[in-house]
């Protein structure tokens, strides 16, 4: 039975009166690649920002690496190993490719050679383009950047806020690939996507959010196969 | 001599250290005193500029800081008798606990939430000091009488004394805001002040740095404030009103935020033109607040904005 890294129990999240997120359970395995998949509104980002800790819950736990984060600042959370590249990219515009990497390794004294050589070779783009201004980068490529300056901090979980979002199609299968290969380099995935397709090829697991509850679990292949989850998410008539 | 980088900012913030290094030489009383508000206002810009241009934080309540120094030193020299000297500490200090425990609470606001907040305070402020509390701050008419600074017996109180008093101080608080920018507090600043969420999922806490920027800040402000309070031998509530807090929040934006020649400027053009116009009486500000209005529409990153933030040297020859 592998460990559980990250364990969330009866999440709440609301904005003022608005109730966001009304009760998500999830685990994530050590090791595995999980997706959360859900349409537009149904709650995805705050879950992600939630457990990360730019958002604070109103009620509920979150467990990482057997410790309660639940009220932990986003700032310690990174320290603890957990790193969130947030949705829209946020790239640094006015800083170089190699100096937002750089800046990915603020909670380690001192940023690792290796580590970004072994960005520089999955994402062998921004090798290319490190002393460009990050602001002139196409979306693909920034977003490549946004991936690798978190993975600078060498996380034990990473989690990513639809890493597709208006990407040509080729981009995304070269971010998909990186994704895969940072997994295999031992890194957790949270991965929230809306490319539903993509993202379950590429999990272990799967979870379907609805309206702030999850609705569905199951590994990749139950959800691929659903019949619900076809005809929601993978464009699929009976 | 030749190993020295001349380049054409250091010419020139060279050039204008000397101007005002013998800028008494040349002038009567009166210019002499104005030249001194300005090197104490442009301190207290200084400090605003690193809460509201580096931190990014929207405060309007700066003129309290600013009030509180100048309150202490009087209220310890008159009341208690202190030599000037032993107040300067705890002229830096009030202010920077007090920054600490008002702004405690509300840091995590919003720019316009935390502008308004910020007012408050100021205004609570100055109500504090018109009502004579503890009967120590001599209600509206302020204090009189305050000493001048004795160093080793020798009495500094000639109007030159108090401008190179103030010269040394703007010396010093340029040097802390040289020393920044290269800390890791102003990289810190820089990434919260660009992208505060990315900022947080690189792991730096934006609440610790904006107060930071906040207590840091606040202790300039003091120390700008013993120093006005010493100039004027006097304090009194109305210098320190919501009024002086906003010029000193237009100071930064007018002149340029996070900018250093930017912010001189600001205080040159906010303070001292309207003195060298004061024969047009009041309706030099009606020229005065048309000027605000348009350099923000033309300039609005101000007057001498700051170019990029923090590229390195490698690119800024190709990036102009």
């Amino acid at each position: 039975m592998s460990k559980k890294l990250l364990q969330v129990q009866d999440l709440h999240v609301s904005y003022g009166a608005i109730d966001a997120i009304k009760g998500v359970d999830l685990y994530v395995n050590e090791g595995e690649v999980v997706t959360i998949l859900g349409a537009n509104g149904a709650g995805k980002t705050t879950t992600l920002r939630t457990i990360s800790g730019l958002l604070k819950s109103k009620g509920g736990s979150i467990f990482f690496d057997n410790q309660d984060i639940t009220s932990t600042s986003a700032h310690e959370i990174v320290a603890m190993g957990m790193s969130h590249s947030p949705e829209g990219r946020r790239v640094f515009a006015t800083l170089s490719v190699e100096e937002n990497l750089m800046m990915g390794a603020y909670t380690l004294k001192k940023y690792d050679k290796k580590t970004l050589e072994w960005i520089y070779e999955i994402l062998p783009r921004l090798q290319e383009r490190k002393q460009q201004l990050a602001g002139t980068l196409s979306g693909g490529e920034q977003q490549m950047l946004a991936i690798g300056r978190a993975i600078m901090s060498k996380p034990k979980l990473l989690i990513l806020d639809e890493p597709s979002l208006g990407l040509a199609p080729v981009l995304i299968k070269v971010i998909f690939k990186a994704i895969k290969q940072i997994s295999q380099a031992g890194v957790t995935v949270l991965l929230v996507e809306q490319n539903a397709k993509a993202a379950l090829k590429l999990a272990n697991r799967g979870y379907v959010l609805e309206l702030g509850k999850i609705t569905h679990e199951g590994s990749s292949e139950d959800l691929l196969n659903s019949e619900v989850i076809q005809e929601a998410y993978l464009g699929k008539k009976k | 001599m030749s190993n020295i980088n001349f380049n054409k900012n250091s010419v020139m913030a060279i050039g204008v250290l000397l101007v005002m290094g013998i800028f008494p030489l040349f002038v009567d009383s009166a210019w002499l005193a104005i030249g001194t508000t300005f090197l104490v206002f442009a301190v207290v810009a200084f400090s605003q500029d690193i809460i509201l241009g580096r931190a990014g934080v929207f405060h309007m309540g700066h003129a309290m800081f600013f009030g509180l120094g100048a309150y202490t030193t009087a209220v310890l020299n008159v009341h208690f008798g202190w030599p000037i000297l032993a107040t300067w500490a705890p002229a830096v200090l009030v202010p920077l606990v007090v920054a600490l425990l008002l702004a405690g609470p509300i840091i995590h606001l919003r720019g316009d939430y935390l502008l308004v907040a910020t007012i408050g305070f100021n205004i609570i402020f100055i109500q504090v000091l018109q009502n004579n509390i503890f009967g120590i701050t001599g209600g509206p008419n302020g204090i009189f009488g305050i000493d001048v600074v004795r160093v080793f017996g020798v009495e500094l109180f000639e109007q030159t004394h108090m401008y190179y008093m103030a010269f040394i101080l703007l010396g010093i608080t340029l040097f802390i805001m040289k020393n920044l920018d290269q800390s890791k507090f102003g990289r810190a600043m820089f990434y919260i002040n660009k992208d505060d969420v990315a900022a947080q999922s690189m792991g730096i806490s934006i609440r610790y740095y904006k107060l930071y920027a906040f207590a840091l800040g606040a202790g300039i402000a003091g120390a700008a404030g013993s120093m006005f309070a010493v100039q004027y031998s006097a304090v009194s509530p109305e210098a320190f009103d919501v009024i002086s807090s906003i010029m000193f929040f237009t100071i930064v934006l007018v002149g340029g935020s996070a900018s250093l020649p930017g912010v001189l400027l600001g205080t040159f053009v906010m303070f001292v033109l309207p003195e060298v116009f004061r024969e047009f009486e009041t309706a030099r500000y009606l020229v005065f607040g048309l000027a605000m209005i348009l350099t923000m529409i033309l300039r609005p990153r101000g007057i001498w904005p700051v170019k990029f933030g923090n590229i390195p040297a490698f690119l800024k020859k190709d990036v102009k």
